[in-house]
């Protein structure tokens, strides 16, 4: 297999292959920037274009928009709290309030050194580990699938915000929407109203880009003329040279790679629940966790190391099973399928030279983000917001109807998608947490599914769900994280009266 | 009211006039193809896989642009062709049985009328897979096993409602056994389950397991011949099991279509039958093909429709 | 003094909350009609959108009576009802007249509307903004955009 590794090395260095990298990982950078546009959406319009395209150049468009989109939306979530695909939410926890310090570039350096540190190794682990890692896959049936969802599910409690009682309707909203659609066993409707649009489901990218682009933009044009944001010129620039040393998140780069990789190999939850898990572990283990969400650099590091980390490693069981880790990597695998790439034990034997180039790009894409993402994001992106405010906010306006409605071509989802931003709008307002939406409309459907699925696999006997080793430590994971903290605090407390 | 009628037969002979224009030099204009999935799924890859084939038999520099309306498990795209003007300008693909469940099963804006029946394309014969874990590596002592513990066995399929889901019923109809049902969203993760020993069987198609022979029993292909797609792999009629099932993909257009396009269509793609270039690619892509045309594809979706509704009155599944 | 009877049920949290229970409550009805495992979930997600709606509901009344006045929720209603009025009027204006017409007035409509008047600048920032569009979307990826339901596209 390292053999075949090296012997497909020639030909992902071919001009028009490592082209379609660098101008992917550009391509990527821009669309995941662009509130609105995410990475789904670029690689689904892409897969119909790359019909006619060799395959190395197509998958080497694709691994460069993942690994640039990953980073890309970061961008945005630092500079205007909106993240810029579903993975950059975990981002703006910390990268704004760094914005508002006018900290802001460091944020951005922060976050390009930690995706391309994640996307780094996450390719090591497609490119070495592969077969060992979609075995471990194979252990996770429904219901440890739905343990993983769980586990997911109970780390909204750290996300709740100041008042518990409106993070709980946070996350009751959310999840409720996540049953919207046919029922994932019987498949008749629920609350679609008749409307065939929404039988698959709220699609993540439009409650997205509702809840978190929406308000922003009507902050924009509330107070066009407030100057007290963040723009250029407080953006506090610095070179990735000068702000490297300050860097020292090994730890947390590890352990949220770890993290993403883990979530990459599993079914369905994707990015944003990596990020979400690599954050909330890094605060929990941090010495300071009362400086997170206030600014603290390392929360950007441990959300942006982890979605970056989940980029190739969700391939795993997408070329080996057949099931994509993430949307994206879903997408891909039709864009595998196009040039008659079918997933299986199969395609590592038959296209060895496609396949190994294909996890080569997904390095070097990673690499190049360096190259490329501080210095595209610093001198241009972040020239944008010395537009006028009127002006950002019609032009985001645009991004948000293209984005919403490229994912299926149609209008329906943009209405829909408006009728999330008065939603969106009025919990900003009102303070309502929005990540418990998020992760909510993410697990929620999920962890339904597999537990139905769970049941029915047990024929109705809920001891199904206890009955393996792999389910019972995530059980006990689950416990403890959420009585870790208690306990923790208890016993800090109880040695500070005695 | 005169002047009504006068007009309507003005307009009509306009319309008798114009579709014999229509097809002297059909196609004018590019043809859409409505693809009721997103791009590179299964129906969207033969649909692309197909069409520089079809622009070739039809000739004239045809050509045709697929376009996606993914959704409601391809319902969008069907009824968005089933309603679209019958100028042979706007084709659609189709899936059987799941197109005509839909009608059963859901609301639908189209019935097995609302449709011009061209080819079906790819017939994907339903296979029966079990796990290596479970020990039930013959069709013998999977069937000895369902009998003497009904309701035991633990089936993996993509979907209530579709060809697996059929297939079973026929299954257990003809063997009087009964399985436990468990519908996954799709195909890969009912056959990663398997791989993981999670169920013990599953009804797949032999396209998502050919792929997979090493790490699965592959106990029988529900066709009447041998599939070239796999013909190392025995039938169910050979092991004395009547089972014939699978999941078939093709072409469309809107009812009422004129008949020289029809014509024309049909004849183009009855061309690909022997078109080795084209089974070739199909092949790459997972794509089992056997074409059926015309009335006999229009015959074999009114027999799929039957026996949904017949399955549906018996045990409907949601 | 506190506030009188009428303005603390008219405050923000107040009206959400009682929104949000009948909201809920309307989706409740619904549920009957499924199975019980399939409603199992949405249901139990509507009872604690409704038992959490009436904690917050009881917390902000205390609040009330406690004599502290809610922030309002804008500043500037007209202009945020304004602002997004123009957003669903585009979103219209894009279903039924179609994209690149509705985007090109959109633009510097909503720019001059809220305050942004240069011409020029108008100008620039359509230009690219639409021309960029059109180059990625529809030259480059052949991308359809809706061309409007008025000319029965």
């Amino acid at each position: 297999m390292y053999s075949e590794l090296l012997h497909a090395l020639p030909d992902v260095f071919a001009l028009t292959n490592f082209a379609a990298v660098v101008i992917g990982v550009i391509a990527g950078i821009v669309v995941g920037a662009m509130p609105g546009l995410s990475a789904t959406m670029a690689i689904s319009v892409l897969v119909p274009f790359t019909f006619g395209l060799e395959p190395l150049v197509a998958l080497g468009l694709m691994a460069g928009i993942y690994n640039g989109a990953m980073y890309g939306g970061a961008i945005p979530a630092v500079l205007l709290r909106i993240p810029g695909t579903p993975a950059a939410v975990a981002t703006t926890f910390d990268g704004y309030p760094m914005a508002q310090k006018g900290e802001g570039g460091f944020a951005l350096q922060v976050a390009v050194v930690s995706s391309a540190f994640g996307g780094i190794a996450s390719a090591f682990a497609l490119m070495l580990l592969a077969p060992p890692l979609s075995r471990v896959t194979l252990l996770f049936g429904p219901s440890e699938v739905f343990w993983v969802a769980v586990f997911g599910l109970a780390s909204i409690i750290f996300l709740l915000g100041g008042n518990p009682v409106k993070g709980l309707i946070s996350a009751c909203f959310g999840v409720f929407v996540s049953v919207i659609g046919s029922d994932p066993i019987y498949g008749n409707d629920r609350f679609t109203f008749g409307q065939l649009e929404m039988l698959d489901g709220i699609n993540i990218v439009i409650l997205l880009v509702g809840l978190y682009a929406l308000p922003p933009v009507m902050d924009l044009l509330e107070t066009p003329l407030k100057t007290d944001g963040v723009n250029a010129s407080k953006l506090g620039t610095v070179s990735i040279w000068k702000a490297l040393p300050r860097m020292n998140y090994w730890k947390t780069w590890l352990r949220g790679s770890f993290i993403g990789i883990w979530i990459g190999i599993l079914p369905g939850a994707g990015g944003s629940m990596a990020a979400f898990m690599s954050y909330n572990e890094a605060r929990r283990t941090s010495k300071t966790p009362e400086t997170w969400g206030e600014g603290e650099p390392e929360g950007v590091a441990a959300a942006e190391v982890a979605n970056n980390a989940d980029t190739a490693s969700a391939l795993i069981p997408a070329l080996t099973l057949g099931i994509p880790g993430t949307a994206v990597a879903a997408v891909m695998l039709g864009g595998l399928l196009v040039h008659g790439l079918q997933p299986g034990p199969m395609l590592f034997r038959d296209n060895p030279d496609i396949v190994f180039g294909f996890m080569w790009q997904f390095l070097f894409g990673a690499i190049l983000l360096i190259l490329l993402g501080g210095s595209l994001a610093t001198n241009s992106f972040a020239r944008l917001l010395n537009l006028p405010r009127p002006l950002l906010g019609s032009v985001i306006i645009v991004l948000m109807l293209i984005g919403v409605y490229s994912i299926h071509g149609r209008m329906f989802d943009v209405y829909l998608m408006l009728g999330f931003g008065v939603i969106g709008w009025l919990m900003d307002r009102l303070k309502f947490p929005l990540p418990p939406v998020v992760l909510g409309l993410i697990l929620g459907g999920f962890a339904e599914e597999n537990l139905r699925l769970a049941l029915r696999i047990g024929r109705g006997d809920p001891m199904i769900l206890f009955q393996n080793v792999t389910s019972l430590v995530l059980v006990a994971l689950t416990v403890a994280v959420i009585v870790g903290p208690t306990l923790k605090k208890r016993y800090v407390d109880s040695r500070r009266t005695a | 009211m005169l002047n009504i009628f006068k007009k309507t037969a003005i307009v009509g002979t306009m319309c008798i006039a114009a579709g014999a224009a229509l097809a002297q030099d059909y196609p004018a204009k590019p043809i859409e193809v409505i693809v009721g999935y997103s791009a590179g799924g299964g129906t969207d890859v033969m649909a692309r896989t197909a069409a520089p084939f079809i622009e070739k038999y039809l000739g004239d520099g045809a050509s045709l642009v697929v376009k996606n309306m993914p959704g409601a498990s391809g319902q969008i795209g069907v009824t968005e062709a089933a309603n679209a003007a019958p100028d042979g300008y706007t084709l659609g693909t189709f899936n059987l049985p799941g197109m005509m469940a839909r009608t059963i099963d859901r609301k639908a804006d189209y019935d097995r009328d609302s449709f011009t029946y061209l080819a079906n394309v790819v017939n994907d014969p339903n296979v029966i897979v079990t796990s290596k874990k479970s020990g039930l590596d013959t069709i013998e002592k999977l069937l000895e096993e369902a009998k003497a513990n009904p309701g035991a066995i633990t089936v993996g399929m993509s979907s209530l409602g579709g060809d697996d889901h059929f297939a079973l019923i026929k299954l257990q109809n003809a063997t009087e056994t009964e399985f436990t049902i468990v519908p996954f969203k799709g195909s890969a993760p009912a056959r990663t389950a398997l791989l993981g020993g999670h169920v013990a069987m599953g009804i797949l198609n032999i396209s998502e397991v050919a792929e997979f022979q090493d790490q699965l029993n592959v106990l029988g292909v529900a066709t009447r011949e041998r599939s070239e797609f796999a013909p190392d792999l025995p039938t169910f009629q050979e092991q004395g099991l009547d089972l014939v099932n699978g999941s078939l993909r093709g072409f469309i257009a809107p009812a009422g279509l004129p008949e020289d396009v029809q014509a024309k269509l049909i004849d183009a793609f009855t061309q690909l039958k022997d078109d080795q270039e084209f089974l070739d690619a199909m092949a790459a892509t997972a794509n089992p093909v056997e074409i059926v045309t015309g009335d006999d594809f229009k015959q074999l979706t009114s027999e799929l429709y039957d026996l949904a509704s017949g399955v549906w009155e018996t045990s409907p599944w949601n | 003094m506190s506030e009188s009877r009428n303005s603390r049920l008219r405050r923000p949290e107040t009206l959400t909350a009682l929104g949000i229970i009948l909201v809920a409550a309307g989706f409740l009805i619904p549920t009957s009609n499924l199975r019980a495992i399939s409603a199992l979930l949405p249901a139990a997600m509507l009872i604690g959108l409704i038992v959490l709606s009436v904690v917050l509901l009881l917390a902000d009344q205390r609040t009330a009576s406690a004599g502290e006045k809610a922030a309002p929720v804008t500043k500037a209603p007209k202009r945020v009802i304004g602002a997004f009025l123009l957003i669903v009027g585009y979103a219209l204006a894009t279903d039924f007249i179609g994209f690149y017409v509705s985007t090109t007035v959109t633009i510097p409509l909503v720019a001059w509307v809220f305050g942004y008047r240069s011409p020029l600048g108008l100008l620039i920032a359509t230009v690219i903004v639409v021309g960029t569009i059109w180059a990625i979307f529809d030259f480059g990826m052949s991308q359809d955009f809706p061309t409007g339901r008025l000319w029965g596209g």
